[in-house]
C-alpha cells in the first residue's frame, strides 16, 4: 500500500528459468518474468501454455523443479503457500473457489485466515469500497451470488489478506463483456492504491488495455514480452500469438495450429 | 440491548443442560435408566468427534467404530489383563486410537469422498478380523471381560451413578473442546477445507494438517468413548464394532447438520434413545417394545430417508432456517 511507482527500484518478484510440471509432465521449462512494485502486469498465451501453472508455482502450489522465485528480494522458491499468503503473495485461483455453503462475510473472514486474529473492520471496509454490492450479499451464501459477484468475492477474499501482490487467474471467465469491464475497472483502483498485480487472462484485449507491460507464453516459456501498447499495436503478437480479435468477438483464442507453425 | 444476551444465549442454555444432565443421577433411581442415559453419552462424545471430521472438514470415514473398538480393547485389556490403574489405561488408549487415527489419515490424504469412504471401510474391515483374531489380547470372539469397575477412591458411590458421572462429566469436556475447535480458528479451516480445497489453499490453510488434524482428534475421541465403554460395561465383544455401528455413527451426523455440534449431539441423543425406547417410556406394552426393537434397522432407515427428503441440511439446518426467519420478521 505504501510502495510507489518506481522504475528505479528492484522488482517485487523475479521468475528466473522457472522450471515445473505435474508428475512427470513438464509444464513450465525456463520462465523468465518480472513484475515490479506498482505495476499490472499481464501473462496471456493460449489455453496450455502454462500460465495459471506459473502461478500456482510462485505461491507455492506447484513445485519448481529446476529454476528460482524471488519474492521482495529473498528467495521464495519453494515457500509453502501459507508462508506465501503470509508474506503478501495472494492468489485469486483460476474458477473463483470460493466456499460455496458459507456466507460472503465468512469468505472474507476465511480470506483474512493467514493473518490471524480477527479481521479489522477496516479491511472489509476496502473490500466494499471496491465492490460495493458485496456489502448488500453479507449475509448470502456464496453459491447463491452471480458470476459478477462471486468473481468479485474471490478478489475481496484475496484482498483480506492485505496482499502487495496480487496473482489473478482468468478473472472475466465465464462473465459478460459489462461485468469484465466492471472487474477491470476495480484493477486500475487497486494499482492507485499500490497493489502490484500478475494477471493471466484470455481475453488478451481487456488483459493489455489495463496493463502497464505483458508477457506472452508459449508451451511453457515466455515467447514475447514488452510494454502492453506495443504489445498491442505489434502485428505480429497480435496475429500470431493472440488471435485477430479485430475481426469477430472480444475474448477469441489464437488459433492452436497457427501458433505451432511460425517461429517468433 | 437483547443482543448480548442473544449472543450469550447458547452458552447460557449449554451450561444449563450440562448442570441437569449432571445432576440426573439425584431424580433417577432407576439404574436401568442410568445406563441407557450413559450410552446416550457415550455416543455423544464419539459423535462430536465425528462432527467435527464428517460434518466440518468433511472428511467421511466409515470406519469410526473400529476407532471404539481400539480404544475398548486397549483399556480393557491394560486394565484386566496388565493391572493398570484405569486413568492410565483410558490416557493409554485414546493415544492408540489416536495413533491409529493418524495411521489411517496419511495414507489417505489424497482420498475424498467415495474413495475416502471406502478406505476408511476397509480399514475398520480389517480391525474388525483382527479384533476376533487377536484372540491374546482381545479374547477373540468370546470377548474380553472381567475389566473392573472403576474406583474413584474416596468416592462411595454406586456403581451406576459413577459410570453414569464418569461417561457425562467426559462427554460435557469434551463438548466444551469440541465447541471450542468449532468456533475456533481450526474450525473455520476445516470448513474452508470443506468448501473449497484449492480456495483453502489461497487462504493459506495448510490442508494436509488440517485434515490429518481432525482425522486424529476424531479417532482419539471415538477411543476414548470405547474406553468408557469397557470400564462402565466391564466386558467387550467385537460384534459392537461392526460395520452398522459406523453408518449409525455416521447417520448421527447427518441428521444433525454439517458445521453444527448441537445438531449432531442431538441426533446422537434422539437415535440412542430409540434403541432402549423400553427404558424411555415404560407404559409401552412389551410388544410394541419387541416390535421396535425387531424392527429398529427399519426405522432408522426410514427417518434418515425422511430427514434426507425433507431436511437434507437435518436438524441443525431447520435450526438456521427457523433462525433467519425470526430474524428477519424481528
Amino acid at each position: 500500500m505504501t510502495t510507489e511507482v518506481s522504475t528505479g527500484s528492484a522488482p517485487l518478484l523475479v521468475v528466473e528459468g522457472l522450471h515445473a510440471g505435474y508428475g512427470h509432465v513438464p509444464v513450465l521449462r525456463g520462465v523468465d518474468l518480472h513484475v515490479s512494485a506498482g505495476e499490472i502486469v499481464t501473462l496471456v498465451g493460449a489455453n496450455g501454455a502454462g500460465k495459471s501453472t506459473l502461478l500456482k508455482t510462485i505461491v507455492g502450489l506447484v513445485h519448481a523443479t529446476r529454476g528460482r522465485v524471488v519474492y521482495d528480494g529473498q528467495d521464495a522458491t519453494r515457500t509453502l503457500p501459507e508462508r506465501a499468503v503470509r508474506a503478501g503473495l495472494a492468489l485469486v485461483p483460476e474458477g473463483r473457489m470460493l466456499f460455496g455453503p458459507l456466507t460472503v462475510e465468512e469468505n472474507l473472514r476465511l480470506g483474512a485466515f493467514a493473518r490471524r486474529g480477527a479481521p479489522d473492520p477496516e479491511d472489509f471496509e476496502r473490500v466494499f469500497v471496491l465492490f460495493p454490492v458485496l456489502r448488500e450479499r453479507l449475509g448470502q451464501t456464496a453459491s447463491t451470488l452471480s458470476g459478477g459477484e462471486q468473481q468479485m468475492l474471490a478478489i475481496g477474499r484475496a484482498l483480506m489478506s492485505r496482499p502487495r501482490l496480487l496473482l489473478l487467474d482468468e478473472p472475466s471467465l465465464g462473465l459478460a463483456p459489462k461485468v469484465i469491464a466492471e472487474i477491470f475497472g476495480t484493477l486500475d483502483r487497486l494499482r492507485t492504491d499500490g497493489l502490484t498485480v500478475l494477471l493471466v487472462e484470455q481475453d488478451v484485449k481487456i488483459a493489455l488495455r489495463h496493463a502497464d507491460r505483458g508477457y506472452v507464453m508459449r508451451t511453457g516459456a515466455i515467447a514475447h514480452s514488452g510494454s502492453a501498447k506495443d504489445l498491442l499495436a505489434d502485428d505480429h503478437v497480435r496475429h500470431i500469438y493472440l488471435g485477430a480479435w479485430d475481426d469477430t468477438s472480444a475474448s477469441s483464442n489464437p488459433p492452436q495450429a497457427r501458433t505451432g507453425s511460425v517461429t517468433p | 440491548m437483547g443482543g448480548a444476551w442473544r449472543r450469550h444465549l447458547p452458552a447460557i442454555v449449554s451450561a444449563a443442560l450440562a448442570v441437569v444432565v449432571l445432576a440426573l443421577p439425584l431424580a433417577v433411581s432407576d439404574r436401568y435408566l442410568l445406563k441407557v442415559f450413559m450410552f446416550v453419552g457415550l455416543n455423544v462424545i464419539t459423535v462430536a468427534g465425528l462432527a467435527v471430521l464428517f460434518g466440518l472438514a468433511g472428511q467421511v470415514s466409515l470406519g469410526h467404530a473400529a476407532f471404539v473398538g481400539i480404544g475398548a480393547y486397549a483399556c480393557g485389556f491394560l486394565t484386566a489383563r496388565a493391572g493398570w490403574p484405569w486413568p492410565a489405561a483410558v490416557v493409554a488408549a485414546v493415544a492408540i486410537a489416536a495413533a491409529g487415527g493418524l495411521a489411517l489419515a496419511l495414507p489417505t490424504l489424497r482420498l475424498r469422498g467415495h474413495y475416502l469412504g471406502m478406505a476408511t471401510l476397509g480399514f475398520s474391515m480389517i480391525l474388525g478380523i483382527a479384533f476376533v483374531e487377536a484372540k491374546a489380547i482381545t479374547g477373540g470372539n468370546d470377548g474380553l471381560s472381567g475389566i473392573p469397575l472403576p474406583a474413584f477412591g474416596a468416592l462411595d458411590l454406586d456403581p451406576a451413578t459413577a459410570s453414569y458421572l464418569l461417561v457425562w462429566g467426559t462427554a460435557v469436556l469434551v463438548l466444551l473442546l469440541a465447541s471450542g475447535i468449532v468456533r475456533g480458528r481450526p474450525g473455520r479451516a476445516m470448513t474452508a477445507l470443506h468448501g473449497s480445497e484449492m480456495g483453502a489453499q489461497a487462504c493459506g490453510i495448510d490442508p494436509i494438517r488440517v485434515k490429518v488434524t481432525a482425522f486424529t482428534l476424531s479417532a482419539a475421541l471415538a477411543g476414548l468413548s470405547g474406553a468408557l465403554y469397557a470400564l462402565t460395561v466391564g466386558f467387550v465383544s467385537p460384534t459392537s464394532f461392526a460395520l452398522e455401528t459406523s453408518i449409525i455413527l455416521l447417520a448421527m451426523v447427518v441428521l444433525g447438520g454439517t458445521r453444527s455440534l448441537a445438531g449432531p449431539v442431538l441426533a446422537a441423543v434422539l437415535l440412542t434413545l430409540l434403541t432402549y425406547v423400553d427404558a424411555i417410556l415404560p407404559g409401552l406394552s412389551k410388544e410394541a417394545v419387541a416390535f421396535l426393537q425387531d424392527w429398529k434397522g427399519d426405522i432408522y432407515g426410514v427417518v434418515i430417508v425422511a430427514v434426507m427428503l425433507f431436511a437434507p441440511a437435518g436438524i441443525a439446518g431447520v435450526a438456521r432456517t427457523v433462525r433467519t426467519r425470526l430474524g428477519g420478521s424481528s
